[in-house]
């Protein structure tokens, strides 16, 4: 059975955001340049650059499975939902909300985390960094979160394109040029909650996973304000220390390699590739969750210093 | 099932205009001047280190100020480079870095895949650092 038609000539929505893409970042580095708001550095944004090059090679190259499994999925559908405005507005909410499992799984999973450290492995937050994308995202099987809204029945061209609106959304989110953005924030994912989704600070660690819509992180737990108090630093919590964007792109599966040829047990490979990042078989390596452990019981002592002056 | 190669005449413009746009914005970015390097220095050495949760013991840093090697409270150590305006810091036990130390020079290498080699010009190359000369592991 095929799918029922779209009603209208579905545009290829990254392909025409990509000059406003380019426009925006120019924008940026000006405004940077005569604010002082906000940081550049040309490598760091060649790396970005690179790898959203790369993310478009290997799309072109084996993107196509994605769309074979979407269509595969979809023989199987529940519902023949077709092409109208509630089940678009459903569409939209639903592969927001996919969208939420998907980024939070790639934070909380290593199998997952392998392609989206990519996004993460910039200290430096700006609209370049909203292109560095994975290089293996299709291979370490991401889009598996956005089946069961195939399964549903979602037509396939109407879920790639809320993943594509989704995308063009989040592009300029990534910039510190905007600081907060009043009733806004309530609702929608802006540059203010990603810049804590993409800190290193204990405080921000594991939050704001949303796509479009912050509300999913207000309503699972995971939405943590910025404070003005504390200044994000941006990364991953053991720093890269490189430019080199296949080091940058493969370094966490070598990582993963590495763990399982020397694991000693079977229990310790399901581990290491399904743990959460940081997972060891001794506890001896850090996991985010030990990491706030350890920051939330650092804020219960006193500093030495203070001790001191009592 | 017949292959097809994906990597039409369409495909190829695609993907060399995005990199003719990619050099521009790279080309951009380094007229604007955005070439800064951070420095690093005792302070930032101290907060890295407290990010962390632990206090320098003995530290190093690179006659450029790019690069740093010190000891932790809790034994380990720690590497620190320049990455751009940021400083990027690599913890780890003393036991997975392999440490060539000599009265200028000072190179470390990590037994696994999460940080690039370490190489310093040092001023001098104080005692505490002999220790590690022999591949680290005493910690």
């Amino acid at each position: 059975m095929t799918p029922p038609a779209a009603p209208f000539e579905l545009p290829p929505i990254i392909t025409y955001a990509v000059p406003g893409f380019v426009l925006l970042i120019i924008i940026e580095m000006i405004a940077v340049r005569l604010t002082k708001k906000g940081r550049y550095e040309y490598r760091d944004s060649a790396s970005s650059l690179a790898m959203g090059l790369g993310n478009r090679v290997f799309g072109i190259a084996i993107g196509g499975l994605v769309v074979l499994a979407y269509f595969g999925v979809y023989q199987f559908r529940l519902f023949n939902l077709g092409w109208t405005w509630p089940v678009m507005i459903a569409c939209f909410f639903a592969e927001d909300l996919a969208y939420y499992w998907f980024h939070r799984i790639a934070h909380e999973r290593r199998f997952f985390w392998a392609s989206h450290i990519v996004h993460h492995s910039s200290q430096h937050y700006n609209l370049t960094t909203a292109l560095r994308q994975t290089w293996t995202g299709t291979l370490g099987l991401n889009f598996i979160f956005w089946l069961p809204l195939l399964y549903i029945g979602f037509p396939p061209l109407m879920v790639l394109m809320f993943s594509s609106i989704s995308l063009v959304y989040q592009f300029w989110i990534h910039t510190e040029l905007i600081d907060r953005m009043g009733p806004f924030e309530w609702i929608f994912n802006t540059p203010s909650h990603h810049r804590v989704h993409h800190a290193t600070n204990a405080k921000y660690l594991d939050a704001n996973y949303a796509g479009v819509l912050i509300i999913w992180d207000r309503m699972f737990g995971t939405f943590v304000p910025e404070d003005a108090k504390e200044k994000p630093h941006y990364g991953i919590v053991s720093q890269l220390g490189t430019f080199n964007p296949f080091r940058i792109a493969f370094h966490e599966w070598a990582g993963i390699w590495r763990d399982v040829t020397h694991a000693k047990s079977i229990k310790d490979v399901f581990g290491y590739v399904f743990g959460p990042p940081g997972w060891s078989p001794d506890g001896s390596r850090k996991t985010s969750a030990s990491i706030k452990a350890e920051w939330a019981a650092r804020q219960q002592t006193p500093p030495a210093s203070a001790v001191a002056a009592e | 099932m017949q292959f097809e190669n994906p990597f039409g005449v369409e495909e190829l413009i695609e993907l060399g205009g995005s990199a003719a746009v990619v050099l521009l914005m790279i080309g951009v970015a380094a007229v604007l001047g955005f070439r800064m390097s951070a420095r690093i220095d005792d302070g930032e050495l101290t907060r890295l280190a407290e990010a962390e949760g632990v206090r320098v013991d003995n530290s190093v840093i690179a006659q450029n100020g790019r690069t740093a090697f010190a000891r932790l409270s809790d034994g380990r150590v720690m590497v620190a480079r320049v990455m751009g305006a940021d400083v990027s810091a690599r913890f780890a036990p003393a036991s997975i870095v392999r440490m060539n130390v000599n009265a200028r020079r000072l190179n470390a290498t990590f037994a696994d895949t999460g940080f690039p080699p370490l190489k310093m010009r040092l001023d001098d190359s104080p005692a505490w650092l002999k220790e590690f000369s022999s591949g680290g592991d005493k910690a």
